[in-house]
C-alpha cells in the first residue's frame, strides 16, 4: 500500500477522533487542528514504523498530547499576559478506552459543522474536512480554488463555530437540524458531481454524500425527506457515467445511452422514494426524487411519461418555487402539451431580474422556440444563451447548437428579422 | 445555493505616470483630490483586500509591470517573431488583476464597485468553469 493510501485511509478516523477529543475538551477549532497533526504525524511515522496495532489508540494519544501541549502554551502565554490560570484536571492524556466503534460520531461531527451560524457552503467546507478528513489541498482541488483560500475559509467556519460555544454543547440531536444537514449533503453531493472531468476526488466526495446520507436515513427512517434526499442522490448517481463522454463532453438526459444507466442503483432510489412519498409530509427532496425515478422508468426520452412529470413539477412549484423549478416545468409541458403552450410559462421569466444574467433561460427557451417553428429567435436565445454562460462544457453544447442552426437557416432570409 | 464556484476576475485598467502601483496613487485624477482623501482611498482599499482575505474570497492578485516591458508574439509566416510592447495603443492599460470567488453575481458587483477610483477603469469578468449541468 503505498503512503498516500494509506494516509488516505486513516483520515477517515477524522471524526471519531474529533467527537473524542471534543467530548473531553470542547474547543472545536484547537481539537480539529490536534487532530490534523496527529494525521501528519502518524504520514510521517508509520511508513517507517509500520502501522501500530490499534491505530485509533494511537492517533487519539498523539492529538490529545498535541492538544495538551498547545493548551500549555496558551496557558504560559497568558500567564506572561498576567491572567493567571492553572491546568484544570482535564488538561491529563487520555488513556485510550478500548476501541470502540464510535457509529454516531461521525453524525455528532457532521451536525456540529451544520451550525446554524455558518453560511451552507462553510458548513460543506467543514464537513469537508472534519467528517470526510479531506485535506486543505484536497477541498481547494474540489472547489478548483488555491489551497491558501480553502485554508481561510476553513479557519473562518472554526472560529464561527468556536465564537458561539468555547465549549462542545449539551448534544444536540441531528433531527434539530435536519433540514441544514440535508441541504448541507445535497450541496456536499452536488460540489464534487457538477464536475464533467471525472475527478477521482471528486467521485469520492460523491460517494460519502450518499454514505452519510444513508447513515442519517437509517439513523431517522421515518424521515421522509431524508429517504427522498438519499433516493435523489441514488438516482442521479445511477446516470453518473451516461452524463459525460469520455472526452468529457456533457450528455443531457434526453441525449443519454440509457443502457448506461445502473439498474440496481435506481432500483433502491425507486424503492426508497416508493416508500417516502406515503410517509408525508412530501417534500422537495422527495418530489425531485420522484421526477428523477419518472425518467427512470422510461427507455426513452420520448417514452417518458411527461404528463407524471408536469404533475410532480407542480407540485414542487408549490412546495419550493424558483426559476429553476419553473424552467423545467416548461420542458416538461413542452414535451406534455406542446412548445407554444411552454412559450406562455417561460414568458412572466422574461421580466424575473433573478434570470436576467444567466443563461439557462436563453438555453431552455430556444429548443422551445425551435419546435415553434420560429428559428430566427431560436437562433439569438442560443447565442444569448452561449455569451452568458461560464460552464465550458455547456458553452460547448451551446455553440454546436447554433452552428446547427445556422447551417439550417438559409442566410439571405436573416435580414427577415 | 451556487454549490460550485463563481469566480470572477477584477481587471484594473489603468495609466499610472510613471508606472507605478499601487496604480491608483500615479494616475493624474487622483494625484489632484486632497490628500485627506487619497488617504481615505488608500485605507478603504487596504480594507477591501483584508476583508475578501478574510472571507476566503480572494484567489489571487498580481500587479503587473510596464507594458512598454512586455514583449509581443506574433506569428509570421509560419513562424513566431518578437517585437517589443506595449500591446495596446490605447491609453489605459491593463495594470494588474485579482480573481475572487464569491457567493452570487450581487456581491462581484459589490467588490468590483469598491475597486475603482478617478482616472481607471474596472472590469469585472467571469471566469469559465469546467463544470457544467446537463439539465437533470
Amino acid at each position: 500500500m503505498t503512503v498516500v493510501n494509506g494516509e488516505q485511509m486513516w483520515r477517515r478516523e477524522t471524526p471519531h477522533l474529533l467527537a473524542a477529543l471534543i467530548r473531553r475538551y470542547g474547543d472545536f477549532a484547537a481539537c480539529e487542528d490536534a487532530v490534523q497533526e496527529a494525521l501528519l504525524e502518524a504520514s510521517q511515522q508509520w511508513p517507517e514504523t509500520g502501522v501500530p496495532e490499534k491505530p485509533r489508540g494511537w492517533l487519539l494519544r498523539v492529538a490529545s498530547r498535541r492538544l495538551i501541549d498547545s493548551r500549555r502554551q496558551d496557558i504560559a502565554r497568558r500567564e506572561r499576559e498576567r491572567h493567571v490560570s492553572m491546568l484544570d484536571g482535564r488538561d491529563r492524556v487520555i488513556v485510550p478506552e478500548p476501541i470502540v466503534e464510535y457509529q454516531d460520531a461521525t453524525l455528532q461531527v457532521l451536525t456540529l459543522c451544520c451550525h446554524p451560524a455558518l453560511t451552507p457552503e462553510s458548513q460543506v467546507t467543514l464537513a469537508l474536512r472534519a467528517v470526510l478528513g479531506l485535506t486543505t489541498k484536497q477541498i481547494a482541488a474540489v472547489y478548483l480554488i488555491p489551497a491558501s483560500t480553502a485554508g481561510q475559509r476553513i479557519s473562518r467556519a472554526k472560529a464561527t463555530i468556536d465564537a458561539h460555544h468555547r465549549r462542545f454543547p449539551a448534544p444536540t440531536s441531528p433531527r434539530e437540524r435536519l433540514s441544514v444537514l440535508l441541504h448541507a449533503l445535497y450541496l456536499m453531493y452536488t460540489a464534487g458531481h457538477s464536475r464533467s472531468e471525472g475527478d477521482l476526488l471528486d467521485a469520492e466526495v460523491t460517494t460519502e454524500a450518499i454514505r452519510l446520507a444513508r447513515l442519517l436515513h437509517s439513523e431517522f427512517p421515518e424521515e421522509s425527506e431524508t429517504a427522498g434526499l438519499l433516493a435523489l442522490m441514488l438516482l442521479s448517481e445511477a446516470r453518473r457515467t451516461a452524463r459525460t463522454t469520455a472526452s468529457g463532453e456533457l450528455v443531457t438526459l434526453k441525449d443519454q445511452d440509457r443502457s448506461l444507466w445502473v439498474d440496481e442503483v435506481i432500483a433502491e432510489g425507486v424503492d426508497l422514494i416508493e416508500r417516502a412519498l406515503p410517509m408525508g409530509p412530501v417534500g422537495a427532496y422527495q418530489l425531485q426524487a420522484a421526477i428523477s425515478a419518472v425518467h427512470s422508468d422510461a427507455a426513452a426520452w420520448e417514452e417518458t411519461d411527461w404528463e407524471q412529470i408536469v404533475e410532480l413539477y407542480s407540485m414542487l412549484a408549490q412546495v419550493a418555487p424558483s426559476p429553476t423549478v419553473t424552467l423545467n416545468y416548461a420542458v416538461a409541458i413542452s414535451e406534455a402539451r406542446g412548445p407554444t403552450s411552454a412559450l406562455r410559462v417561460l414568458d412572466p421569466l422574461l421580466d424575473d431580474p433573478r434570470m436576467s444574467r444567466g443563461h439557462r433561460l436563453y438555453a431552455v427557451r430556444a429548443p422551445i422556440l425551435e419546435a415553434c417553428g420560429r428559428h430566427h429567435e431560436a437562433l439569438d436565445a442560443y447565442r444569448m444563451a452561449s455569451r452568458l454562460c461560464t460552464s465550458i462544457p455547456e458553452q460547448r453544447y451551446l455553440n454546436s447548437q447554433i452552428a446547427r442552426l445556422q447551417v439550417g437557416i438559409d442566410p439571405s432570409s436573416v435580414t427577415d428579422l | 445555493m451556487k454549490g460550485r464556484p463563481m469566480k470572477y476576475v477584477i481587471l484594473i485598467h489603468s495609466n499610472p505616470n510613471p508606472w507605478g502601483h499601487p496604480s491608483g496613487n500615479y494616475v493624474t485624477e487622483r494625484q489632484a483630490l486632497p490628500q485627506e482623501q487619497r488617504d481615505k482611498m488608500n485605507a478603504d482599499f487596504e480594507a477591501l483586500l483584508g476583508e475578501l482575505r478574510d472571507r476566503g474570497e480572494l484567489l489571487g492578485a498580481e500587479a503587473l509591470g510596464d507594458p512598454a516591458a512586455s514583449r509581443l508574439y506574433r506569428w509570421h509566416a509560419g513562424e513566431p517573431t518578437s517585437s517589443d510592447g506595449p500591446y495596446a495603443e490605447s491609453k489605459e492599460h491593463l495594470a494588474g488583476f485579482f480573481m475572487i470567488d464569491v457567493d452570487s453575481p450581487e456581491r462581484a458587483d459589490e467588490i468590483a464597485a469598491r475597486f475603482s477610483g478617478p482616472g481607471e477603469t474596472v472590469e469585472l469578468r467571469p471566469a469559465m468553469w469546467p463544470g457544467g449541468d446537463s439539465g437533470e
